[in-house]
């Protein structure tokens, strides 16, 4: 168990991207990562020169080099020097072909903070923004011939964090958004985003990273006229109560064991999801409330939703399950503002969307799965093969932990 | 006035991979006369898929008697029959 998990705090991170208008490829790159041992959540925002996919190859580059180096402890403003050493520059502009903003969080809320060329960080305490003191710190390149005639400026500060912060950062599609129109001549500007920020934080306290990210995207599509002139991308630190999330699929090996199945139920904190028709009947059965199924909007491919007093959701199982993590594995629509920023299926909402998005808005997600195997669903003559239940969740489990740094327990009944 | 049909259809996951998601669409396919005198339920697992006796799934349940293997042409011929005896 890591010390964020025990502590109040979770650490959210979340982002958009919306790649530059008609390109096929981002030009921004953003990664980030947890260690499942400490917590200690290293992030990395980088903008290659351009646009398209030679500014892609450039930022991953650098977003990956930072990541690594950080990641095994090479002193920050050291790995800062090796990336810039090893990034080519520019002849006729002189400028590194990628910028980076890279983020380090230490378990013990220590968070250090290095730049290069992004529009400065935001941090947003209390309705307001701090200013930690930042050093300037020159990196001078060793090939003198091929670097740039100036020197590259990159800006180093450190903080503590405390439950509530936010910290924002964003590639220069969000400041520039609009830049040579009549309204923004001078783009929408850092003052300007920064008062959408705290507007939307002021509006919603406890909104969310995933969704504070967006609102940034969306206000900078907004300002390019609906055709992003660059690529815009936002990335938002919330160090945040957790919000968590049961999901309970399975019926108990020992049907002994089904009491402790609804008491675990009805006394978890969070929202509750159950997965499977068998798992559902218990419930009811032991909580004394009826499962009706929704026999409306029916989906072609996943069976149908159902309502149960004291749970947010009711879904078939192992189907529904197997579609949650091919949703998942495929990933939002990076690059694309997919609807409200939510993934879309092709035909709309269905018990897997729904789940995916519960999931999406939770930090801790618990999975109770129940062990007993159903005869029939291993019947040859079934027309597709169903995956065993443990297998299905480990896999989700592993996609939650990896891409979108939530923390996944799994507790087998 | 009489008794409206009681139809229970199983969209457990065996039902539904093996027909059910179809029989979901029954209201679709009856006639104007049927599908006043019919009430359709569903239900996310009946449990007769557990025990082999019972046959095979997908399962749906006409005033409470079990038709296994169930398709949707054989569950609108049972209830046109239901309703063809009352005529009688």
């Amino acid at each position: 168990m890591s010390d964020s998990s025990t502590a109040a705090t979770f650490i959210e991170v979340g982002h958009q991207q919306l790649f530059k208008y008609s390109e096929g490829a981002g030009g921004d790159t953003f990664l980030s990562r947890k260690n499942d041992s400490d917590g200690r959540v290293i992030s990395v925002l980088s903008d290659g020169l351009g646009s398209g996919i030679k500014a892609g190859v450039l930022s991953t580059l650098t977003a990956t080099m930072a990541l690594k180096f950080v990641a095994l402890d090479i002193p920050i403003q050291r790995a800062a020097q090796i990336i810039m050493d090893t990034l080519p520059v520019c002849k006729e502009r002189g400028i590194s072909y990628a910028t980076f903003t890279l983020v380090d969080i230490e378990p013990n809320s220590c968070v250090r903070i290095m730049e290069y060329d992004n529009p400065p960080y935001l941090l947003v305490r209390e309705n307001t923004v701090v200013e930690p003191i930042k050093s300037c710190t020159r990196i001078s390149r060793k090939n003198k011939r091929t670097g740039p005639a100036h020197e590259a400026l990159l800006y180093y500060s450190d903080y503590r964090s405390r439950p509530g912060d936010r910290l924002i950062f964003f590639s220069d599609g969000v400041t520039q958004a609009g830049m040579g129109t009549k309204a923004f001549p001078m783009g929408w500007g850092a003052a300007s985003v920064q008062d959408l920020i705290l507007g939307k934080i002021a509006q919603e306290p406890d909104i969310s990273a995933r969704e504070l990210a967006l609102a940034v995207v969306q206000g900078a599509q907004q300002h390019d006229a609906y055709r992003a002139k660059d690529d815009i991308s936002c990335a938002v630190i919330y160090f945040r109560n957790p919000r968590e999330l049961l999901i309970m699929t399975g019926p108990p090996n020992n049907p002994e064991h089904d009491g402790e199945m609804a008491r675990n139920f009805k006394a978890f904190p969070g929202r509750k999801i159950v997965c499977g028709g068998t798992t559902a009947n218990i419930l009811s059965r032991l909580l004394g409330k009826p499962v009706r199924l929704m026999l409306k909007n029916l989906d072609p491919c996943v069976p149908p939703m159902s309502t149960m007093e004291g749970a947010d959701l009711v879904t078939e199982g192992i189907i529904t399950l197997g579609k949650v993590a091919e949703i998942l594995e495929r990933g939002a629509g990076v690059g694309t503002l997919a609807g409200s920023g939510k993934f879309e299926e092709q035909a709309g909402e269905n018990g897997a969307t729904r789940i995916v998005d519960m999931i999406r808005d939770s930090d801790r997600i618990v999975f109770m799965v129940g062990t007993k195997i159903n005869e029939a669903h291993q019947d040859p003559n079934m027309p597709l093969e169903l995956e065993i239940r443990r297998n299905v969740i480990k896999k989700i489990q592993m996609l939650l932990a990896r891409q979108y740094l939530k923390e996944v327990l799994i507790r087998y009944l | 006035m009489s008794e409206k049909i009681n139809v229970v259809i199983c969209s457990g996951t065996a039902c539904y991979v093996m027909g059910a998601s179809e029989i979901l669409l029954l209201e679709e396919h009856l006639g104007d006369e049927a599908r006043a005198r019919v009430e359709i339920e569903g239900t996310s697992c009946l449990g007769f898929c557990k025990n082999s006796l019972n046959g095979k799934a997908p399962f749906v349940t006409i005033n409470g008697q079990l038709l296994s293997s169930a398709t949707l042409p054989n569950v609108i011929q049972k209830i046109q029959e239901l309703l063809d005896a009352e005529h009688k």
